[in-house]
Formats: C-alpha cells, structure tokens, sequence
C-alpha cells in the first residue's frame, strides 16, 4: 500500500490479483498485520477455504481480526455494504483507519450473480467516499473468467499484481459505468403469470405468494422473510411506483424465486445498502430484503423497475 | 433448469382490518388483525397510546396480529424511543414477522419487551 495514495485519498479500494496460494498470503496477510501494527481495526470476508488460509497465515494474530466466510454473510451481494463492510466499519472508534479484506467474487459464483456482484464491487467506491477506510478485494486469475478481472479494473481505483508489489492506477477505473451496464434485463422465465395488485390488494398478494411459497417448498423462517420482502417489495410499488405492480413467483431446482415489478424508475444504486440509524425513521425496507434474500437483482429503465429475490428452498 | 409454478388462486379481495380495545386487566390494547399500508393510522393511534398511558408497563396483546410490516414495526420502534424514563411496552406474543425485523434493526431497545407466555 503506497502512503502517497493514503495521503490524497482517505478511501483505499484496490484490487488484488493473485495466481496462487502464495501470491494470496502475501498480499493479504501483509495487510492484515500492517492494520495490527497501526493499531487499526481489520476485518477479513472472504470464502471459507480462503479464510481457513488466511487465519493459519496468521497464527496468534487471527484472534485480533474480525473473521467472516463471505458465502455466508455475503451470499447475497447486496448484503455486503450494510452488512459486512459499514456493520464493521461503522462500529469502529472513530479516526481510526479501518481496514477489510473483501472477496465477494469467487469462481463458484453463477451468470446470474455475476451482475449484482460486480455491481457490489462498483458500489463500494460511492458508499465510502471520503471516509478513512482501506478495503482489499482479492481476485483469483487463474480461477474468474477473464471479463471478470477486467471488469475488477474499472470498479477499483487501484491494482496489485501477483499478490504484493506497488498500488497502480487502474487505468480504466469507472465505477458508474459498470452500474450502468450490469442494469442487465434479468433473464427471462417462461410461462409463469403475474398477479396485479395495487393498493386494495396488497394483503391479498402477500397471502397469495406466501401461500403458493409454502407449495413450493420454503418454510420456517425463510417463509416468513418471503412475506416479508413481498410485503416490502409490493408497498413501494403501491407508494413510489406508480400505486399498482405485477408479482410473479416460481421455483427452480435450488429457489424459489419471488419478481416484483412496477411504473417507478430506481434512481438510487446505493438504495436498500445504506444501514439504518437507530434513531431513524423508516426508510429499511429495500434493506430488510438485502438482508434475508439469498440474491437480488435489480433491474430499472424507463419502463419501470423489477425486483427479483432467490430464496433457498 | 426445472421451472414450476402456481397459479395464484381467486381469493377475493378483502381489505385488512386493525382493530383495537382496551385491556379489561391491565394499561394496555388487544389488537387484532394486520399491519400495512391500510392499518397505519390504527396502528400508529394505538402506538400513541401506548406512549402517552400512565404506569410503567404498558401492554399490547398482539396474538391475533398475523403481520406486521417493516414500516409497522419502525412505528412501534420509534414509539419505544418516545417512551418516558422507566416506561416501556411489552409485546404480548407478537407475530414473527415483528420479532424478526425488531432483532435486525433495534435489538437492543430496552423500552420494549417481548413476552411469548
């Protein structure tokens, strides 16, 4: 990490290509313990095998960082800034840098996350800006797809190769492009009907997609969060979309998948990422579906807006 | 990649109902029914009861409320806040759906208190 870059510019976001189980070592566990030795607080969200290689790179150290498998926490990419990142971030002392390891694209990543991952990835630079934050984001370049690793050029400032080395100017760095074109239409699903509903029949919708939810294999908790989101998602549309919209619900081999769309256009990309204050009022709706889904994309242009939320059955 | 599907059935169109009454036994509301879009203004009266009762404890008897959305419990998080010192509400078995987004944004108020018994 170059000092001259942390003395222009308190938000730190480089990319880290690495080829081996080497190159990773030395390019994260070097920043892990360059935060220890600051005193910094560091977090480290990465996939299990990755954290697994990381907590023995670091021997005794490891109990001073904040561990998470980003499988997990950040199976749903739009989960990852409120929380992951800022829930870490945020909770910290502050003027203190804070410092994360985030590795939120991995090979075993799917075409359909694809989008809302790098999307993710584009984000990160908006929501931190200006604040005295270091995040690392590891790409394996033998394992992604080359698209992947150039889109990792124009979503961070910066670059390291090969796991250490100096910080170098991306070059290509554009974060509100990648945004703009990973907007993608959400691919399309035959022969499953859409239910209007507007204000008179939200209820009814809820009960409806809970219901046929239920059929389609989802219970317990994950049941309840579907009514959760499907009450979310369909209020919006009845308050900031237009006051009526269209919900679609299916399942695949792994999800059930719940789609709901209306008139409104999705002006904010940081929509549904920010987290909540205590003391704040409303505005976590888009969050709560963050949250509890297993994936969403988000798909906006001028003919509306559609939503789209995996829930593993 | 098998799709499946189901048709949504026909049930007809019935707007949700709050319905509030006071507690024979104790400072409080039984509230029946649902709240969304339709219910706020009951609900949001019912919480401004509750902020304003006398006692310390004030009770809502919330087992015959099916749901409860994210901005219905923001209301009843923020009614919390307003408690006075010492004050504070007690959820008597209040739907998951609440309980749920309480722990997610505001698990640790100590103005509310959730009561499964």
């Amino acid at each position: 990490m170059s000092a001259a870059a942390e003395l222009h510019e308190p938000f730190v976001h480089p990319a880290l290509f690495y080829g081996d189980e080497r190159e990773y070592l030395a390019g994260t566990v070097s920043f892990v313990r360059a935060g220890l030795e600051a005193g910094d607080p560091v977090a480290v969200a990465v996939p299990a095998a990755n954290l697994a290689l990381i907590r023995d790179g670091l021997g005794a150290d490891a109990d001073a960082v904040r561990l998470l498998n980003m499988e997990e926490a950040g199976r749903n990419p739009g989960r990852i800034i409120p929380g992951v990142l800022r829930a870490f971030a945020d909770a910290q002392p502050p003027g203190r840098r804070v410092r994360i390891i985030g590795e939120p694209i991995w090979a075993g990543r799917s075409e359909t996350e694809y989008p809302a991952c790098v999307q993710h990835e584009a984000l990160i630079n908006a929501a931190f800006q200006g604040r005295t934050v270091s995040i690392l984001c590891p790409y394996d370049v033998r394992a992604l797809a080359p698209q992947v690793i150039a889109d990792a050029y124009v979503t961070h400032p910066t670059v390291i190769h090969a796991g250490s080395g100096p910080e170098l100017d991306s070059g290509a760095y554009d974060p509100d492009q990648i945004v703009a074109r990973y907007n993608e239409p959400l691919p399309p699903v035959a022969d499953v009907p859409p239910c209007d509903f507007d204000a008179e029949s939200l209820s009814q919708t809820r009960h409806m997609a809970t219901e046929v939810a239920a059929r389609l294999g989802l219970e317990g908790v994950r049941l309840q969060d579907l009514a959760l989101v499907t009450a979310e998602l369909t209020t919006n549309s009845v308050v900031h979309g237009g006051g009526s919209g269209s919900l679609r619900i299916w399942a695949d081999d792994t999800y059930v998948v719940c789609e709901v769309h209306d008139k409104g256009r999705l002006v904010d990309p940081l929509a549904g990422r920010r987290p909540a204050a205590r003391d704040q009022r409303g505005g976590r709706g888009l969050l709560m579906v963050n949250l509890v889904a297993d994936l969403v994309r988000v798909h906006t242009d001028e003919d509306g807006t559609t939503v789209r939320c995996w829930f593993v059955r | 990649m098998a799709i499946r599907y189901l048709a949504p059935t026909g049930t007809a169109g019935t707007v949700p109902e709050l319905k509030v009454s006071p507690l024979a036994e104790r400072s409080g509301l039984r509230v029946v029914g649902e709240v969304g879009l339709a219910t706020y203004e009951v609900w949001e009266g019912a919480l401004e009861q509750a902020v304003r009762g006398d006692g310390d404890v004030y009770h809502l008897e919330l087992s015959s409320v099916t749901f409860v959305d994210v901005a219905g419990t923001g209301a009843l998080a923020a009614a919390a806040q307003r408690m006075g010192d010492g004050r504070r509400i007690v959820l008597n078995r209040p739907p998951h759906a609440l309980r749920r987004v309480l722990e997610m944004f505001w698990p640790d108020l100590s103005s509310i208190e959730v009561s499964m018994s």
